[in-house]
């Protein structure tokens, strides 16, 4: 990846159905030395083209211990998400990255772990409890706290029985409105917060989501003990180059794309122009 | 290399520019077919201005084009292959003003910081620039503001004055000296007196600045530490038509877009020139907008040119005082009036 702005091509390997507007794909770069030099940690991002539409930046929803495909989870939304879940096995797009500073995994090590997503905010996420749960061992008690819409917004719901199914993972899940049939907790994401055991001084709080929801519960974990510190989010903005240049992603003389997108809350509040 | 002066008598440079056509693209000011001036490449020696009014576009464009090609896209079936686009042709800009010099010389610095662009790089490795010093300043110019003229002492390869019946011509650059080069016979190494002229011509051009001038020192330390007010940034910002002139005429300006041009049955991926003045500019897919305020906008606008923050970074303002922004702001919120509004805390209603 010598030269920032020239894309590697990759292959769709494998299209998984999220939601109906959101699909998750496996990516292999075609041409397998240049698949070498990309290593990645959880939160960072890859600029994917999809030829003919540009290109638009997607966190690495997949996890580095798991290195045989590249998966990012695309909800359609404009002209080049349509391009792209038009595209199935075997086509190809383009991968520039990764990008950005993405989570400290090393420094996450010995800690508790928990994890609040909103929605399509799950994918950042997702990598990083991979990564956690296949070093199970280096890590304290380990909750995932999700919530959506509706049932039919709830990505990746196979994995979710998994980590619902593991007795070494705390999970649990909220949805804002369903019918009779949801077995579940109704209510936002935060109601989940009086269903576990919370440790604000052991902890490390990822936060992922819109960013109503992340508004609300960052103010309830401030509220509960945790330090500003310890709750850890990435930002969403329309990241173009990728390497500072472009300046969409400013916030002050900060770029979310090289700088962050990874931030935790006191860094955020400092983030001002 | 040591920098050095010679002179060319004016009726000379006809023949140097010929001389220098031959080896590579030379563009500079010419009378466009409406009457403007704009910086064009020239047929012939005789359509260099000499005595102008500098371009409504700076010649930002012959470095950073509009439409910037950076990768071929070809495909064949379902498969592509993608190949970098390298313009590195030999041009030549004459006549660019101390002001334009600046502006390139900051997009340089910029482009050469870590990672390097090599699109960019590529292009100013093969350019040569002429610049031709401001002995009478233009009307809307404030480059005294921010040490971008009339004169210049570095970033140029050859810096011509007008010293009457001659031309001095400082060398400032290797390749400054190969373009004096290339008709040897034209120049004469330059007297004391002649330097001591173009001393005096820019002592005497700084006595003649028209009515802009732009603090930024002070505006600087509001800026840096947020002592603006919202208030009037919005009351700034009413002003604003959102048409974005003043990015595309600025010569620092440099925010761009990604696109796919179609071409030959593949595509051409380019980087657009982009106006951070535009609401799209940070929308996001989802529709989440962070900067859908006009107010923040500008404030951004502003923040990027004038902050500490970036004047640490960059080592200049984003601002050559060209006074270019003053011409086609039609809401009148250019460099010098907000930069004035924000030292003194207000705006006329």
């Amino acid at each position: 990846m010598s030269d920032p702005f020239i894309p590697e091509i990759a292959r769709i390997v494998r299209v998984a159905d999220e939601t109906p507007d959101t699909k998750t794909f496996s990516l292999q770069f075609r041409d397998a030395k240049n698949g070498d030099g990309f290593n990645f940690v959880p939160g960072q991002f890859i600029e994917l083209s999809v030829f003919g539409y540009g290109e638009a930046p997607f966190c690495i929803a997949s996890s580095p211990t798991r290195p045989a495909a590249v998966e990012a989870t695309v909800r359609r939304t404009g002209q080049l998400t349509d391009a792209l879940h038009k595209l199935g096995t075997g086509d190809e797009v383009g991968i520039r990255g990764p990008f950005g500073n993405g989570f400290d995994v090393p420094a996450a090590r010995g800690k508790d772990m928990l994890f609040v997503g909103g929605g399509i905010g799950l994918p950042p996420l997702r990598g990083l409890i991979w990564n956690v749960l296949d070093e199970r061992d280096r890590f304290r008690n380990v909750t995932i706290l999700y919530g959506a819409r509706t049932p039919q917004d709830l990505v990746y719901k196979d994995e979710l029985k998994q980590w619902a199914s593991r007795s070494d993972v705390e999970f649990r899940v909220a949805v804002d409105m369903a019918g009779p049939d949801w077995p579940g907790t109704v209510g936002v994401v935060t109601v989940l917060f009086n269903q576990v055991t919370l440790h604000p001084e052991t902890t490390l709080a990822y936060v992922c989501g819109p960013p109503i929801m992340i508004r609300f519960v960052v103010r309830d974990l401030l509220a509960r003990g945790f330090n500003e510190e310890a709750v850890i989010s990435t930002l969403e903005r329309m990241m173009q180059c990728g390497i500072g240049r472009c300046n969409h992603c400013a916030i002050g003389h900060r770029y979310v794309c090289r700088d962050g997108p990874v931030f935790n809350c006191a860094q955020i509040r400092e983030l001002a122009e | 290399m040591q920098p050095f002066a010679l002179t060319i008598g004016k009726p000379d440079t006809a023949r140097w520019i010929e001389k220098l056509r031959e080896s590579a693209e030379v563009i500079a000011p010419v009378r466009g077919p409406c009457g403007d001036v704009v910086f064009s490449t020239i047929s012939a020696a005789a359509q260099v201005l000499w005595d102008f009014e500098n371009p409504l576009y700076p010649p930002k464009q012959f470095v950073l084009p509009q439409t910037d090609p950076l990768i071929k896209i070809k495909r064949s079936g379902k498969r592509h292959e993608v190949e970098p686009v390298h313009d590195d042709s030999q041009r030549i800009l004459l006549n660019v003003r101390s002001c334009d010099v600046k502006g390139i010389a900051f997009l340089t610095r910029m482009h050469a910081a870590e990672p390097a662009d090599d699109f960019y790089l590529a292009r100013t490795n093969s350019l040569t620039i002429i610049s031709l010093s401001c002995t009478t300043p233009c009307p809307l110019g404030f480059c005294v503001c921010s040490d971008s003229g009339p004169f210049l002492r570095r970033d140029y390869d050859l810096q011509l004055t007008d010293l009457g019946e001659s031309y001095l011509a400082e060398v400032g650059t290797e390749k400054g000296e190969a373009a004096v080069s290339r008709a040897p016979e034209l120049f004469r190494r330059a007297s004391e007196g002649d330097v001591a002229l173009r001393e005096k011509g820019e002592i005497e051009a700084r006595r003649h600045f028209g009515r802009e001038t732009c603090h930024f020192a002070s505006a600087m330390r509001r800026i840096s530490t947020g002592r603006v007010t919202d208030t009037l940034w919005e009351k700034m910002s009413d002003w604003c038509l959102e048409c974005g002139g003043c990015n595309f005429i600025c010569p620092t300006c440099y925010c761009f877009s990604v696109k796919d041009l179609a071409c030959d049955g593949g595509w051409i991926r380019c980087r657009l020139w982009d106006s951070c003045q535009y609401a799209a500019f940070t929308l996001e897919a989802s529709g989440h907008n962070p900067r859908e305020d006009r107010r923040k906008r500008m404030k951004r606008r502003f923040f990027h040119k004038v902050s500490g923050q970036y004047y640490l970074r960059d080592g200049a303002v984003g601002c050559v005082g060209c006074g270019r922004c003053v011409k086609v702001c039609l809401g009148a919120t250019h460099m010098p009036a907000v930069v004035a509004a924000v030292r003194k805390g207000e705006w006329h209603e």
